[in-house]
């Protein structure tokens, strides 16, 4: 009888521990997720991705992609086309219908690449953007869809050279009118009190837009007073020799040299160059949100920053992982990454907060992008014509050409 | 000596060896036109390959409503002139016009002067004259892209070393704006470009004298004509094929010129050094007007046929004799 | 020319001087490729603490690149001479119909703007399998070395005394015989020069590089340098380095062909 019983009890064991491995391995592949369902080749897919980012930045990217690839099952080829030779790559793959998975495009790109019909909306993939920064929003949008979301952001700042002030006894300027007064105590022969881009490209542009927005000008239509007396105020500083007349030729990278090299005492420049900065020796910086025409106001800087987009393949199962692929990248955790990779800040509100925390030279910046607009919000794919009227006026009115009112007038007319 | 040159001197003309039989000359004259015509097709089949198609399309593009979307969707309306009106009746056309035409004439006028100096120098031979003749090819090797940043540098107002040099030199009192004043940009620009353009003219303007028998010049200076006389009566005449190609494909490339001047100031200061292909580039891929990129381009193209005209005429001229 | 040694010696100064002057942006680039910290319009004249972290970052990233151009050059050479010669030739020394019109047509090529050409090759190579292929980029570099080739070598042929070739044709040469045997020997220098062209506008090709591969596999030392130059960051010191690195293969070889441009070949070759 105890035979017996003890050779049903190990059957009942043998069954149950069999039912429950079983249900283990049942649990097991409903739960794994799509990586290990199915088994067959035909879901690992190999996504394109492609970026303007160069070394060391691209770095950094790279690993996020690799992983985030890696998080899906699939795997990534990754083409980094530099800066200015991104976009007509883009349109002659648009033309060719050879574009790729994942697109990075500079948050002012995406209205114009929208408009051709050759990117999906982000709503396809259960991307929304909610808890975002509007402005960055705003410029991954066209006519209302999202089309493109950027993980982080940058704007502008005003840096100053702490060692220059302490010695003037000043601190760092909070209104137009200090700043025209520090810019020329502190300007001496050798040394400039500030320094700017005013280059007859988009970048000239964009360093003159929070002068512009802050003193209430708008892009629709520059012949307004409010714009004229911000482009009075830098007019001002080149003619009083508070910055130097090759402004008008100076590209960011251009100023940080300046400034880097101490031969300008503040800058008007974005958080990338920390890391620059940073490798200087002797050099005690630091930086605060620009001036305001008044005091107490908040500037209204322009936002910078890469979307991702999913362009328009016609291959759903790739799109459908490239929506994916685009939601990883702009997770919480990557957002931090990147933006301590190459000294941006994330672009979702909460996290931006978080991170203002345990990175305090950061932390002006996300206080600028809460309030920071999109260059394309308003015109969307027009942009570009008011862009160019923008740094056209200003170059006239730098070099002496034309007051900055006439200067505006007739940049606008054209 | 040269002499006249017979009609069809690859076949040596009709009247070669006496005694050949009319009908095997016939048949030699039909093998050489059919190896002519072999000797040309494929540099032809190229041609048509590689340059018809994208002409014929850039030309109708001027005429065309081309946009970014036209990119993916494929329509581009047709807008007849519309284009190249807007273009010219806008307050900028009048100073692009201006523009290509001072940097075209100045910089084609200084390669073109220093080079054939620099090629004449080079005609002597002393120790290391072949090696620097190598050395000064680097100024076209150099990719254009760190030329322009490192000529910015140099000419910078405040800290470049061309002021510093000469403010130290007591040469000018205060800094000049080199690149930084719209009324002297274009004349720096025109520096450099000249600067590139020179090995293009030495080179070549070295290589064509390289081919001038000695016994020319050692005839001549028998006869006592040697220095500027020699050059005057034997160098030029012998070196104007030459001449010419440089000059009309030094034009042709200098008005397409587009890397250097955005290296360097962008089309600015205030557009004074905005030309017809700067104008037409940015048109395209900087405001993604492709179709008023196109038509500024075919005015360009225009242009530069009245030199290709000019370029046949003197070339006619130079066979003829 | 034969000149005094006393001559010579001036010479030779002379020749460095005006090399110096003209060779000075050149040697800013490679003071900005020593410098260590930030380099850019606050370079110092001569480095003061130099580096040669620069040179060994673009070494390391760049150097099977210039492997790469130099395949390439050095096919597009051959490829265009190869067309070009023949085709100079026909169109120096023969009165063919529609002459003219080819001259032409050679002289609008060089007009066209490299994006358009560019732009039209994308789509076809891409349909041909072209892209990231040392072929593609061998084709599409000499059809901007073509034409030029051609209409040098051609200007330099048009001097070709006709003696020579009839003297070759009484002989019973055919055209093939006359154009391998007796012109192309007399035309050395002009086909060292169109080669050399060839070889330069292929070595500094970026157009096509950029455009016919997709920054995956194939990249040719002119692109090498923009892998420095993308977003705000730009980082002058490898870019000069990398520049500096790239032109001296170039150098190197372009000497060794200027040796071969002889003076005067016509020398007793007409009788």
């Amino acid at each position: 009888m105890n035979r017996q019983g003890s050779r049903s009890t190990r059957v009942l064991v043998a069954a149950t521990t069999c039912a429950a491995l079983a249900l283990a391995l049942a649990g097991c592949s409903s739960s794994g997720g799509s990586s290990s369902s199915g088994t067959s080749a035909a879901t690992r897919l190999n996504l394109t991705v492609e970026d303007y980012y160069s070394q060391p930045a691209a770095a950094a990217y790279d690993n996020i992609y690799n992983a985030c690839a890696k998080q899906l099952g699939d795997t990534v080829t990754i083409s980094h086309i530099a800066g200015a030779a991104l976009i007509p790559k883009v349109l002659q793959q648009v033309s060719s219908k050879t574009m790729p998975d994942v697109l990075m495009l500079d948050n002012p790109d995406v209205d114009q690449i929208a408009a051709t019909g050759a990117l999906s909306p982000l709503s396809n993939y259960g991307i929304t953007g909610d808890g975002y920064i509007p402005g960055i929003i705003a410029a991954g949008s066209y006519k209302g869809t999202l089309y493109g979301l950027a993980p982080a952001v940058n704007s502008l700042g005003l840096f100053y050279n702490v060692t220059m002030f302490k010695a003037a006894n000043l601190k760092p300027p909070t209104t137009w009118a200090q700043l025209q007064v520090d810019a020329k105590t502190l300007t001496k022969p050798g040394q400039y009190g500030f320094a700017f881009s005013g280059v007859n490209t988009y970048e000239g542009t964009w360093q003159f837009m929070p002068w512009m927005w802050t003193n209430g000008g708008n892009e629709k239509s520059i012949d307004t007073p409010q714009t004229a007396q911000a482009l009075q105020l830098l007019t001002s500083l080149v003619q009083d020799g508070s910055a130097s007349k090759s402004v008008v030729l100076w590209t960011q990278a251009d100023v940080e040299s300046q400034f880097a090299a101490g031969k300008a005492a503040m800058m008007e420049n974005g958080p990338w160059n920390i890391a620059l900065l940073q490798g200087v020796s002797g050099l005690d910086w630091a930086s605060v949100p620009l001036p305001t025409p008044q005091a107490g106001q908040k500037p209204v800087a322009p936002l910078g920053g890469e979307t991702y987009t999913v362009p328009q393949t016609g291959n759903s199962a790739k799109m459908a992982a490239a929506g994916k692929m685009v939601a990883c990248i702009n997770s919480d955790a990557n957002q931090v990454a990147i933006s301590k990779a190459v000294a941006y800040v994330p672009a979702k509100i909460s996290v931006g907060e978080q991170f203002a925390k345990t990175n305090p030279l950061l932390a002006p910046y996300v206080t600028v992008v809460q309030t920071a607009r999109s260059r394309t919000g308003e015109l969307g794919n027009n942009w570009d014509t008011a862009a160019t009227a923008i740094y056209t006026a200003e170059q006239l009115a730098l070099t002496g050409k034309d007051s900055p009112a006439a200067a505006l007038k007739q940049a606008q007319g054209q | 000596m040269k002499t006249r040159d017979r009609p069809s001197t690859l076949t040596g003309g009709q009247a070669t060896a006496s005694g050949t039989p009319r009908r095997t000359r016939g048949r030699r004259l039909r093998q050489d036109r059919a190896v002519t015509w072999l000797f040309l097709l494929p540099a032809l089949i190229y041609i048509a390959l590689f340059f018809g198609y994208p002409i014929v399309k850039n030309v109708m593009m001027g005429s065309e409503n081309y946009t970014t979307a036209t990119f993916y969707t494929g329509s581009a309306p047709w807008v007849g002139w519309a284009n190249y009106s807007s273009f010219l009746s806008s307050s900028l056309a009048g100073t692009t016009f201006l523009n290509t035409a001072v940097f075209t004439v100045g910089s084609i006028a200084g390669q073109f002067t220093i080079g054939l100096a620099i090629a004449l120098f080079f005609r002597r031979r002393f120790p290391l004259s072949g090696l620097l003749r190598s050395l000064l090819l680097l100024p076209w090797l150099l990719p254009l892209i760190a030329g322009a940043a490192v000529w910015r540098w140099i000419l910078d107002q405040d800290s470049g070393v061309l002021n510093s040099t000469l403010l130290h030199l007591h040469l000018v009192h205060t800094s000049v704006p080199w690149l930084s004043s719209p009324g002297m940009a274009l004349y720096s620009v025109i520096i450099v470009n000249v600067w590139i353009g020179i090995p293009f003219n030495v080179t070549l303007l070295y290589s064509g004298m390289q081919g001038i028998p000695e016994e020319h010049y050692e005839a001549a200076a028998i006869d006592g004509a040697a220095g500027w006389k020699a050059f005057r009566y034997i160098t030029w005449p012998a070196l104007r094929p030459v001449v010419t190609v440089v000059l009309v494909l030094g034009v042709i490339y200098t008005l397409k010129v587009v890397d250097i001047i955005l290296g360097l100031t962008g089309g600015g200061p205030a557009n004074a050094t905005q030309t017809l292909a700067t104008t037409a580039y940015q048109d395209s891929f900087v405001q993604f007007a492709f179709g008023q990129g196109a038509a500024v381009n075919n005015i360009l193209l225009v242009v530069s046929l009245l030199f290709a005209g000019l370029y046949l005429r003197v070339n006619r001229r130079a066979s003829d004799e | 020319m034969r000149l005094t040694k006393r001559r010579q010696a001036t010479s030779t100064v002379i020749g460095i001087g005006l090399l110096a002057v003209m060779l000075f942006p050149v040697y800013w680039m490679v003071n900005t490729s020593l410098q260590s910290g930030n380099v850019g319009a606050s370079s110092t004249l001569v480095p003061l603490h130099p580096t040669l972290a620069a040179y060994r970052l673009a070494l390391s990233q760049q150097g099977g690149d210039i492997v790469t151009s130099l395949t390439i050059s050095c096919g597009t050479v051959l490829l265009s001479l190869a067309i070009a010669a023949p085709a100079a030739y026909v169109l120096a020394k023969s009165r063919i119909r529609g002459r003219s019109v080819i001259l032409l047509a050679l002289v609008i090529t060089q007009m066209v703007p490299g994006i358009v050409i560019a732009n039209s090759l994308y789509p076809a190579f891409d349909q041909l399998g072209l892209l990231n292929s040392r072929l593609g980029l061998v084709l599409a570099d000499t059809s901007t070395a073509l034409p030029f080739a051609i209409l040098i070598m051609r200007a330099f042929m048009v001097s070709l005394p006709g003696e020579i070739i009839e003297a070759a044709r009484v002989d019973g040469a055919g055209l093939v015989r006359t154009f391998v045997s007796i012109v192309l020997p007399v035309s050395r220098n002009a086909v060292i020069t169109a080669g050399l062209f060839a070889f330069l506008f292929s070595w500094s090709d970026f157009l096509f590089a950029l455009t016919l591969t997709t920054g995956t596999n194939l990249t040719p030392v002119t692109l090498g340098i923009y892998s420095y130059l993308g977003g705000e960051i730009q980082s002058w010191g490898p870019v000069m380095a990398t520049g500096v690195l790239s032109a001296l293969p170039a150098i190197v070889l372009l000497a060794f062909a200027q040796r071969f441009i002889a003076v005067g070949q016509l020398n007793g070759a007409v009788k």
